[in-house]
């Protein structure tokens, strides 16, 4: 007997022989009183009318959804589309925050969403996140400012040679080509630079000329110069007292006749143009020339 | 191309032929399974319902795999299978001139036949009835089922064999 031989015999696929064998056995009578009984079965009645009327209730609902809905579908991908452009548009320019530049010759001073101030010095640039200021209170520094900040969550100030980090506590950030400075009034500071991090109390500030960290002392509780209108320096190479006078009194400078890389420790006025020049020139023996909006500076004995 | 598959499913004279060549066979299919006249009506709405939402996505000739595809999913798992009544066809009854002694073994034998129908796995009895009661060939039960013919011829021949041992009392 082939396989599943019951089926083929439902189905009429066995072999005469087959069907022979089949016959003359005992199960025999029993299969075919089955197969002719279950033959006069019937599955209970099924109401085709009152099947189709409910079909057709719904498609009556569903049927305007059918129609609108391919040409719909190019609608809401258009749609889609444009939502997610002015989502991302919006979250991209939320994070471009708020900049503020002084020009040369020129301060600012700006309140902070927690009412931390900056004062900013001459030709600067500062810009931090409005929006989340709560939550992150981050500063992104070039040039020079001073920071009174108020107590909270950790204030940082990112530059392009370092990062300060703060609680609450009043301290200047100047960064200028190939200098850097930090200095600490109030509190404590942490300034982290080439991935280093150092400690910096109220007292002291932290000089970066070129890679090259040197620490000094400034007044507790005190302010920088900048701050009433002068300029403060101490054994700082010359060139970065004349850029500094540079930026005070958008003068161009002309150095090239002296050692710019000699130290200078000393004060000058950011208002008074002749009087700053003096308080330069004096204590270091040499002589210059003003001229409009350039100045030359040369040594004392030169012919 | 055949002009069948140029037709859409949401024409509506499309639609209703799909309704009256499948509508009972879907009805039976799924009260096969479940026993269930309730349930059985339900997928009949379902399945449809399911098609004329879908009748731009679904050819004529794909409408039929559709429809069981969709019965047979709707009570996946979901309900136990009740006991199948079953009706012995009333018009051979009348018409034969049987003595009462034959007529009373033969409704003896299909109430033996309809408890044995009962006791069977529900795919053996769902295979067995499909082809008994509706004459659907094994190919068009494998199709529903989703399975390939063999499987169905065995499915056949073991509900053949556990009737037979049920009713001889094996």
């Amino acid at each position: 007997m082939q396989e599943n031989y019951l089926a083929k015999w439902l189905n009429g696929e066995l072999t005469e022989a087959e069907l022979k064998v089949f016959k003359e056995s005992e199960e025999y009578a029993t299969y075919k009183k089955i197969r002719d009984t279950s033959e006069k079965l019937q599955a209970p009645d099924f109401n085709m009318e009152k099947a189709w009327e409910s079909i057709e209730n719904h498609r009556v609902q569903k049927a305007p959804k059918v129609i609108t809905l391919a040409p719909f579908k190019t609608f809401l991908k258009i749609a889609a589309v444009i939502a997610v452009l002015i989502a991302g548009s919006y979250f991209y320019l939320s994070t471009l925050g708020v900049t503020v530049i002084t020009e040369l010759a020129e301060n600012k001073e700006i309140i902070l969403p927690d009412n931390s101030e900056i004062i900013l010095n001459a030709e600067s640039e500062l810009s931090y996140n409005e929006k989340n200021w709560d939550k992150k209170r981050n500063i992104t520094l070039d040039g020079e400012a001073f920071f009174k900040v108020a107590k909270g969550k950790k204030f940082t100030v990112t530059t392009e040679q370092g990062s300060v980090t703060v609680l609450g506590t009043q301290f200047n950030v100047e960064n200028r080509e190939g200098f850097f400075e930090v200095s600490c009034f109030e509190g404590l500071v942490s300034v982290t630079m080439n991935g280093q991090e150092t400690k910096l109390s109220a007292g002291y500030s932290l000089i970066a000329i070129n890679g090259a960290v040197t620490k000094s002392e400034v007044t507790k509780n005190g302010q920088p110069s900048w701050l009433n209108n002068e300029s403060s320096f101490k054994s700082i190479p010359l060139k970065y007292v004349l850029a500094e006078f540079q930026r005070q009194h958008n003068i161009t400078v002309d150095a090239s006749q002296i050692d710019d890389n000699q130290l200078f420790t000393g004060t000058f006025s950011n208002t008074d143009t002749d009087l700053a020049l003096k308080s330069i020139s004096t204590p270091l023996h040499i002589k210059y020339e003003l001229k409009g909006n350039k100045v030359l500076f040369y040594e004392e004995n030169a012919p | 191309m055949k002009n069948e598959d140029k037709q859409n499913v949401c024409k509506e004279n499309v639609y209703s032929s799909i309704f009256n060549d499948y509508s009972k066979t879907i009805f039976n299919y799924i009260y096969y399974k479940f026993g269930n006249e309730e349930k059985a009506n339900d997928a009949v709405q379902e399945a449809f319902v399911k098609l004329w939402e879908n009748c731009s996505k679904v050819s004529p000739a794909k409408a039929k795999s559709f429809l069981y595809t969709v019965a047979n999913n709707l009570y996946l798992n979901v309900i136990k299978a009740e006991k199948v009544r079953l009706k012995y066809a009333d018009k051979t009854l009348k018409t034969t001139n049987e003595n009462p002694e034959f007529i009373l073994e033969e409704t003896q034998f299909k109430e033996k036949l309809e408890n044995a129908l009962n006791g069977l796995p529900d795919n053996q009895r769902t295979t067995f009835l499909l082809n008994r009661i509706d004459g659907k060939k094994y190919a068009e039960i494998a199709e529903m089922e989703g399975v390939s013919i063999k499987a169905i011829e065995k499915r056949m021949h073991l509900a053949l064999k556990n009737l037979r041992k049920k009713i001889d009392g094996i």
